[in-house]
């Protein structure tokens, strides 16, 4: 029983408030708690779930007309980041520690040994927040999830 | 519930013409499943010798690993296949443009 239900009982029983009144708090209550599940999923933060990463290569004002402006417009769903994250666990040992040391070549310090199924979930919610915008003279590239 | 993707939408678009297509993965689906079967038996061997050559168990002991880890490998596999509706990549400049969207 939550804090709000005990409140209106209290008030019931101190006859503060008439059987009618506290029914129709205790159904308010009630419907406030199933809200959630009707609405889009939420993650921890209280943001929506997001459900596509986007990823977006447009020429830039003043290069749309050029020959070799290429458009690129890609939308990843997340479920497939997850399954795809899933499925380093599959690699064997010496792919994985492979994949790491190429990483660590290209200067990115990131061990795959490290990233657990576990870490999935608080992987995808922080790219609730991800939004990178790369503008050359040529390009603007845009990664963001919707 | 996750459901494998049932239709791919193609389109390539070049300087010689349209090429439009649409194609019916649900019916691909029985022939992968078809193909799954008969290769299973090679995909345990693959996986016994692959996986556990490195360990010095009984072979009883590698065939059982070696059968987790090609079901666990199927049943990943399934999951990336189940994920992909919604995937869209649309890649184009001037004269070409190729379209890929799978429902």
């Amino acid at each position: 029983m939550s804090e709000n239900q005990k409140k209106i009982l209290e008030m019931l029983a101190n006859k503060k408030i008439s059987v009618d009144e506290a029914s129709q708090l205790l159904s308010a209550l009630k419907a406030e708690a199933s809200a959630p599940e009707n609405t889009a999923e939420v993650g921890t933060t209280g943001k929506p779930k997001p459900k596509y990463l986007r990823v977006t290569i447009q020429p830039s004002s003043g290069h749309e007309h050029d020959d070799d402006a290429d458009r690129v417009n890609v939308r990843v769903p997340m479920s497939l980041i997850r399954s795809g994250i899933k499925f380093t666990s599959l690699l064997p040992t010496e792919a994985r520690d492979k994949v790491t040391e190429a990483l660590h070549d290209k200067g990115i310090d990131f061990d795959m040994r490290n990233l657990k199924p576990e870490d999935i979930e608080t992987i995808i919610e922080a790219l609730n927040d991800l939004e990178v915008d790369v503008v050359s003279s040529k390009e603007v590239v845009k990664v963001f999830v919707e | 519930m996750k459901r494998p993707p049932m239709l791919m939408r193609v389109q390539i678009h070049g300087e010689e013409g349209r090429f439009p297509l649409w194609l019916p993965l649900f019916l691909l689906l029985p022939l992968a499943l078809a193909l799954l079967i008969i290769l299973s038996p090679l995909i345990l061997i693959a996986a016994v010798i692959l996986r556990a050559r490195r360990r010095q168990l009984p072979p009883i002991a590698r065939a059982s690993l070696g059968m987790l880890c090609s079901v666990r490998c199927i049943r990943t596999a399934f999951d990336v296949l189940c994920s992909m509706p919604g995937l869209r990549v649309d890649v184009s400049n001037r004269n070409e443009r190729i379209y890929v969207y799978i429902i």
